[in-house]
């Protein structure tokens, strides 16, 4: 979207904007280039330019050229591998030192930092916790974490939407592992991108919460058929919102019925205890 | 901070008379001193990843999908170009690096200027003024 503010200003922006995002797209070979042409004219930056290509070749298999796509699709299929295989290693590893790791993905805004706060509150006596912190930028969430006595690490990815095996094994790797205990990796906020690569943690835990309504667990089916255990959280505020839970636990269950579903406040502490539980981490 | 570092400046600037076993005590002292000094805090250049320990000086340009860290210290004025993923390096003041650069434990010399593209080492010190790679002056240590 950067070029795109660049004319904000200009008559051109709409076209332009237009353009962008259809470049690639069109089946058409002569269309493309008429509009790459087209494009060009518009004495793009170099940036700009990079920025076209990227759509074009990697973004995305369904914007990737006809007689590239097989190429994209291939390295897609690469990339996914070689992320299962280090996920495996490290998963390999974290049990070597018996440390047992949680994976936490959610939206935005659903808890997942909250809900880690209070398990360290309660844990960090216990276990000796690292927390690994994933957000595109700032390390707001790892400061929160950290002021109960958990070590953090902070990974800014700038603009990648998850996690990914490669980001964990860089960490750990400069990691006296056998120092630790328990090792929670809280993933970018996010529903969609994080199903696509796993991490290697013991077990994935989905938070979403009741203010997302309760068509949330039913519109994102993939994070919640890999995950071990899904949190419906912020339920103080069920008398007012009255979303429909039930719905949201059956949701879960038709995905999964192996996930274990189970609702929390962050905010009161209702059933952390019982969370802890679940992961095996009961005081 | 500052002191290590320049300690490493100076311990470098002759590459061939450098004492390998006090320089790798001197390499892995800074790198530790980097834990208790930078967190990340903020959003810098062109969309890079940032696994923290990380150091960024004052005036660094960075490149598309950059992946920096853990451990990673970026002297002032340093150019890094696309592609470059660094963990375990400290790159001295006014460096510039080339695209697609992977890099681990290594320091690269202060006014280096690497201006070609792809390379992978490890464990080296790197220096020079060079567009070919070839050219480079590396001490293993």
């Amino acid at each position: 979207m950067k070029s795109f503010k660049l004319f904000h200003n200009n008559k051109e922006s709409i076209e332009v904007h237009y353009l962008k995002f259809n470049i690639g797209k069109n089946k058409n070979n002569d269309i493309n280039t008429k509009l790459l042409k087209i494009w060009q004219k518009k004495k793009m930056s170099d940036k700009e330019e990079r920025e076209i290509g990227r759509i074009q070749e990697l973004e995305s298999t369904n914007l990737a050229r006809e007689e590239i796509r097989d190429l994209v699709i291939e390295t897609k299929k690469k990339v996914e591998r070689d992320n299962d295989l280090l996920a495996e290693r490290i998963n390999k590893n974290f049990q070597k030192h018996n440390i047992k790791s949680f994976d936490i993905v959610g939206a935005i805004g659903a808890g997942k930092t909250a809900i880690l706060e209070k398990i360290s509150e309660k844990i960090s006596s216990k276990y000796k916790t690292l927390v690994i912190c994933g957000d595109i930028t700032t390390r707001v969430d790892a400061d929160r974490i950290e002021e109960h006595n958990v070590e953090t690490v902070q990974i800014n990815t700038g603009r990648e939407c998850a996690l990914n095996a490669y980001h964990i094994n860089q960490i750990i790797k400069n990691k006296e592992l056998s120092e630790y205990d328990v090792i929670f990796v809280e993933n970018v906020g996010n529903l969609i991108c994080p199903s696509e690569f796993i991490l290697g943690t013991d077990k994935r835990i989905t938070v979403v919460s009741i203010t997302e309504g309760e068509w949330v667990i039913e519109k994102h089916p993939m994070l919640f058929k890999m995950s071990d255990i899904a949190i419906i959280n912020k339920i103080d505020l069920l008398e007012r919102l009255g979303t429909n839970i039930d719905k949201m636990i059956s949701d879960a269950k038709k995905f999964n019925p192996d996930i274990e579903v189970i609702t929390t406040s962050a905010k009161t502490g209702e059933n952390i205890n019982k969370l802890l539980e679940i992961m095996g981490l009961a005081e | 901070m500052k002191e290590l570092i320049e300690k490493v400046k100076s311990s470098i600037k002759d590459i061939e008379s450098v004492d390998k076993s006090t320089l790798r005590v001197l390499f892995h002292d800074t790198l530790k001193e980097l834990k208790n000094h930078h967190k990340i805090d903020a959003y810098i250049g062109d969309f890079p990843t940032f696994i923290e320990p990380v150091h960024l000086g004052n005036n660094v340009r960075i490149g598309d999908d950059v992946l920096l860290g853990p451990n990673v210290y970026i002297g002032n004025n340093c150019e890094l170009g696309d592609y470059v993923e660094l963990s375990n390096t400290i790159v001295l003041d006014n460096v510039k690096l080339g695209n697609n650069f992977t890099l681990e434990n290594c320091i690269i010399a202060n006014d280096s200027k690497l201006n070609f593209d792809i390379l992978k080492e490890k464990n080296c010190i790197l220096k020079g003024i060079t567009d070919i790679k070839e050219n480079i002056e590396k001490l293993d240590f």
